[in-house]
């Protein structure tokens, strides 16, 4: 008669234990294999092993995997920063000064979100050209930053804010612009972290735009370095995992350090 | 406190574009860009060609761009067609089937070198591929010739001998498969069932093509076509070939030993030797033939040719490297061959004493006094522009065919339905 | 009235900034490509063709391979994968689970990895000799190694679990967060009445989380129909081979107009046609998804009605 809840628990930790097993497998891994020769890899060794060193030099040296990395950070970094400025100001906007004219705009900004990127491939490609930002990185982060669904995800963020403390700051005579920085946006951390850490993560995993537009080998992001490692005419896997554990590495990093805040925030956002 | 901190953090939200460094553009001083892939082949022998360069030209400096072939293709279609002047390269590598696709697709683009080299001194072949109105635009590089290259070691182990496997038929070398398997229990060669590289080679050693003389598409009725598809349903459905996805799974079939054999171009060979440890346990025979009578022991599979950019920074720089060592060096190709097995286009070259030199690799044989036979007596065909078109449409419909859901004839109509919509 | 006008500019202010991005970036592209569609090209040599592009698609067996692929993954990846993730956040949203937090960020952490490196892991996982044959050759569950990447049905398999192992958390996620804004005193009053936990479920948490439940799945459909990473990961990728995936099954919309752009002649023109065609069947499919939640709601909401005043009713006699 008791053993019913006991049976249920038991497959219920059964369930969640094989469900985080192949969840994480694959992490283990890739961290086992940057440890390993390519060739016991491929045999499906699945202990640690001694070639750690090893695959890191190869790695540095045949590869620019330093400035890789170095460019993947900067992309990251810089576009989490224009990117939460530009989307954040246009949800406030869109959220704080309702009217019609703006409440149009906003379902016309959504609807962006349905076109696939192939539609806008070669015409982006064509614009950046004309503005004379082929190979920079200035052309991904400009691209990123449009992101709709940071604008989504802001507003809906903003949607049970207490516009009350706005009111009083603005009786008092302060500036909509001053407002928005110091009185809003602080309040508002939990959401601004989460916000952070999808625009981190989005940004170092890009993979098609960076391909078109970065020419040259210096400007290479770590994902579109792993991609020509994994495709080149000799790859060799040891090498390959270690790339992709040290490639996976600060987003994961990343998202532990404000794991807290990005649940905070993304609880705060879907508030109804 | 928190003020300041807002400020702060605007103000570097504003500025940090500034920080994010746009294309330099380089003018004639800058380096002679180049792009190519194959780090064992291609790129390997550009620099063997660079250094050579600056032996009598020290003040000349290079940079040699290695990407992945898709990523060479799709960066050159990408630029020339959004029509950028910056950022070019100076030389760009394109396999022999894409030429005329690039140089129809944009005119005006690739520099016309007519008077910069004497095509005649190149292979016939190689030179009508880059040919287009008159104008020739590229250097002829690497021919293709295939060959059978298979591991001696492995072959006596089944119980075969070298001349089991000289001037047969693709049958023949299907049965042969069988044979070894049952013996050995591994595969004697590996194939990619999508793949058409030994499709092409199948109906080059034909004189056959997906396209008749006029470019038109010329599958229903091609008997090299039909009975290549048959011989590519055999390796599937008898599992005559190692199962391959793709360039790497394929090239370490043979370098790990799970393979025999590799029938496919001479540019194969820098992959072979870079396991080392298989040395001197190499040979290759013909390439096998068809039973249609029009086929020979012979064909050729890619191959690739450089081009000069017109809008690229350096061009003036990069023809004049080009003319004096791809265009004139005979030594250079000899070097090539010895180390990278490359044969070149460029004829006066060919009777150098490196073609009958034995390779060590190869069991001291001399290989490439054989191949430069076999490339004389590769089929001409006119590939055209639509060859991975072609390549598509076919390779798309024979999974149906494989399990027996279509017909042979059924699948050649599918394959031509496609092309002809493909290439409108 | 001029302080509202200067409101109202305001308002427009903290837009501009996006907007011009938007402007320059989507808007003027999406035009141009529009242009584009009705254009026949091949590289910079283009011709006006006016509909010759559309009637061309209708007729072409690629484009309805390429159609086909991506609706097949549509229709089994995104129900499977949001009907786990909706599982797990319920799973994981109860109090007396223990080690919550472990199992969250365990199930969440596949959503950080690069999708260029998750192809490239599952690609050496199902390889011939790849590690889940050999687990299973090991385990005597098969007895030769299954041909996982070249083998049509078995290569959507891994491509579709593949997916399923990236994106189910990070839908859970935004379930979970959902779930955590639902009133416990709902729980407490339906469980008071004898409500079962899986009917609570089904009549209290589901109907409360149809907003969001409409946010991943258009979501998710239009990401799907967009498909183009992965599988040109897993398969050979780029113009190496005749085929994307065995038989093709790795041709999904996206990459076909990769392909039509980067591997055969390019057409961009004809390119710009099939995204157009993307582009109407993911309008086509939200708006679907839309009216259907809309309609939904007001049934659901006379069935949330009637079951609180039914146990109401229960509870009070």
């Amino acid at each position: 008669m008791n053993i019913k809840p006991k049976i249920g628990s038991f497959l219920l930790y059964a369930f969640l234990s094989v469900s985080a097993f192949f969840s994480i497998f694959p992490f283990f891994w890739i961290i086992i294999g940057s440890t390993n020769s390519a060739l016991d890899i491929q045999k499906g060794k699945l202990s640690f092993g001694d070639q750690l060193i090893t695959n890191f030099t190869k790695l540095f040296g045949e590869s620019d995997m330093g400035r890789a990395l170095f460019n993947s950070a900067k992309i990251a970094i810089l576009t989490v920063f224009l990117s939460l400025l530009v989307t954040s100001m246009a949800a406030y906007g869109f959220q704080m000064y309702k009217s019609k004219a703006r409440e149009k705009t906003y379902s016309f900004f959504l609807l962006t979100m349905m076109i696939p990127f192939a539609s806008l491939m070669i015409p982006l490609f064509q614009i950046i050209v004309v503005f004379r930002m082929l190979n920079s990185h200035l052309a991904i982060i400009l691209v990123a930053s449009i992101s709709v669904f940071m604008i989504f995800f802001f507003r809906q963020s903003f949607v049970n804010y207490q516009t009350e403390i706005l009111q009083a700051a603005r009786v008092d005579g302060a500036g909509e612009l001053r407002i928005f920085f110091t009185i809003f946006f602080p309040s508002m951390r939990s959401t601004y972290a989460a916000g952070a850490i999808y625009a981190f993560m989005t940004s170092w995993n890009a993979y098609l735009w960076p391909l078109i537009v970065l020419q040259s080998n210096d400007k290479r992001t770590a994902t579109l370095l792993i991609s020509s490692l994994s495709s080149s005419y000799t790859p060799d896997y040891g090498v390959i995992m270690s790339g992709i554990a040290l490639a996976t590495l600060p987003v994961i990093v990343v998202f532990f350090a404000f794991q807290k805040q990005f649940v905070q925030g993304m609880v705060g956002s879907v508030k109804q | 406190m928190k003020k300041s901190v807002s400020i702060l953090l605007v103000l570097l939200a504003l500025v940090t574009p500034l920080f994010a460094t746009g294309a330099t553009e380089a003018k004639d001083a800058g380096p002679i860009t180049i792009w190519a892939w194959d780090p064992n082949f291609n790129i390997s022998i550009m620099n063997e060609a660079i250094s050579r360069y600056q032996a009598n030209n020290p003040e000349a400096t290079f940079e040699v761009v290695e990407l992945a072939k898709a990523d060479v293709e799709q960066k050159l279609h990408t630029n020339l067609a959004s029509r950028t002047t910056q950022g070019l390269p100076d030389i760009v590598l394109i396999e022999d089937y894409n030429v005329q696709k690039y140089l129809t697709s944009y005119p005006g683009q690739f520099a016309d070198l007519t008077s910069s080299f004497n095509y005649n001194d190149f292979v016939g072949y190689k030179a009508d591929v880059m040919k287009l109105d008159g104008k020739y635009y590229g250097v002829p590089f690497d021919s293709g010739v295939s060959g059978l290259f298979y591991r001696t070691d492995l072959l006596e182990k089944a119980g075969f001998v070298p001349k089991d496997l000289e001037n047969i038929t693709w049958n023949r070398l299907a049965d042969i498969s069988k044979e070894y398997k049952a013996k050995t229990g591994e595969y004697f060669l590996a194939n990619g069932k999508d793949d058409g590289g030994l499709f092409r080679i199948m109906l080059q050693s034909a004189g056959s093509w997906y396209f008749d003389n006029k470019g038109q598409p010329d599958l229903i009725g091609n008997a090299a076509l039909k009975e290549a598809m048959q011989i590519y349903k055999r390796f599937v459905v008898e599992d005559l070939a190692l199962p391959t996805n793709g360039w790497t799974e394929w090239v370490s079939a043979f370098n790990s030993g799970k393979v025999a054999s590799v029938t496919t171009g001479v540019w194969i060979i820098g992959s072979i030797k870079a396991a080392e440890d298989q040395s001197g346990l190499w040979a290759v025979a013909p390439t096998p033939r068809l039973s249609t009578a029009a086929s020979v022991n012979a064909s050729n599979l890619g191959g690739s040719s450089w081009f000069v950019l017109q809008n690229g920074a350096s061009k003036d720089k990069a023809i004049a490297f080009l003319k004096e060592v791809y265009g004139s060096d005979k030594d250079f190709y000899q070097t090539i061959l010895v180390n990278n097995g490359a044969i070149g286009s460029y004829m006066p070259a060919f009777k150098g004493d490196a073609f009958a030199k034995k390779d060590a690799f190869f069991g001291n044989r001399a290989i490439f006094a054989d191949l430069s036979k076999w490339a004389s007596m590769v089929p001409k065909v006119n590939v055209g522009q639509y060859t991975y078109e072609a390549d598509a449409a076919v390779m798309g419909v024979m999974e149906d065919f494989y399990t027996g859901k279509t017909s042979i004839d059924q699948t050649v109509e599918a394959a031509q339905k496609q092309l002809v919509n493909t290439i409108q | 009235m001029a302080h509202e006008k200067q409101l109202n500019r305001t308002g427009w202010f903290f837009i501009l900034p996006s907007s011009i991005l938007l402007l320059f970036f989507i808007v003027y592209p999406i035009f141009y490509s529009f242009y584009l569609s009705f254009t026949s090209t091949r590289g910079i040599v283009s011709q006006f063709v006016g509909f010759k592009n559309y009637v061309r698609m209708f007729g072409d067996p690629m484009f309805f391979l390429a159609l086909k692929n991506t609706f097949t993954l549509l229709l089994i990846q995104v129900p499977i994968m949001l009907v786990l993730s909706i599982t797990f956040a319920a799973v994981l949203n109860n109090k007396k689970v223990r080690f919550r937090g472990f199992f969250r960020t365990a199930i969440f952490l596949p959503a950080v990895t690069s999708l260029i490196a998750y192809s490239i892991l599952f690609k050496m996982l199902f390889s011939y000799d790849g590690l889940i044959n050999n687990t299973l050759l090991s385990l005597s569950i098969i007895d030769s190694p299954l041909q996982w990447m070249t083998t049509p049905k078995l290569a959507t398999f891994v491509l579709i679990l593949a997916m399923i192992w990236r994106w189910t958390g990070y839908n859970m996620i935004f379930y979970l967060s959902a779930m955590q804004n639902i009133s416990e005193d709902l729980y407490e009053a339906a469980s008071i009445d004898g409500a079962s936990k899986v009917r609570t479920f089904f009549t209290i948490t589901i109907p409360l989380l149809k907003p969001i439940i409409l946010f991943t799945t258009v979501m998710s459909t239009i990401g799907t129909l967009q498909l183009f990473d992965e599988p040109m990961n897993l398969s050979q990728g780029g113009t190496t081979s005749s085929m994307v995936g065995p038989d093709n099954v790795f041709l999904t919309l996206s990459v076909y107009i990769y392909n039509i752009c980067f591997k055969y002649t390019p057409n961009f023109g004809y390119a710009a046609t099939v995204s157009y065609a993307i582009l109407l069947i993911i309008a086509l499919l939200t708006f679907v998804q839309f009216t259907l939640s809309r309609d939904k709601e007001e049934v659901m909401r006379r069935r949330i009605e009637k079951e609180t005043k039914k146990m109401v009713k229960e509870g009070l006699r």
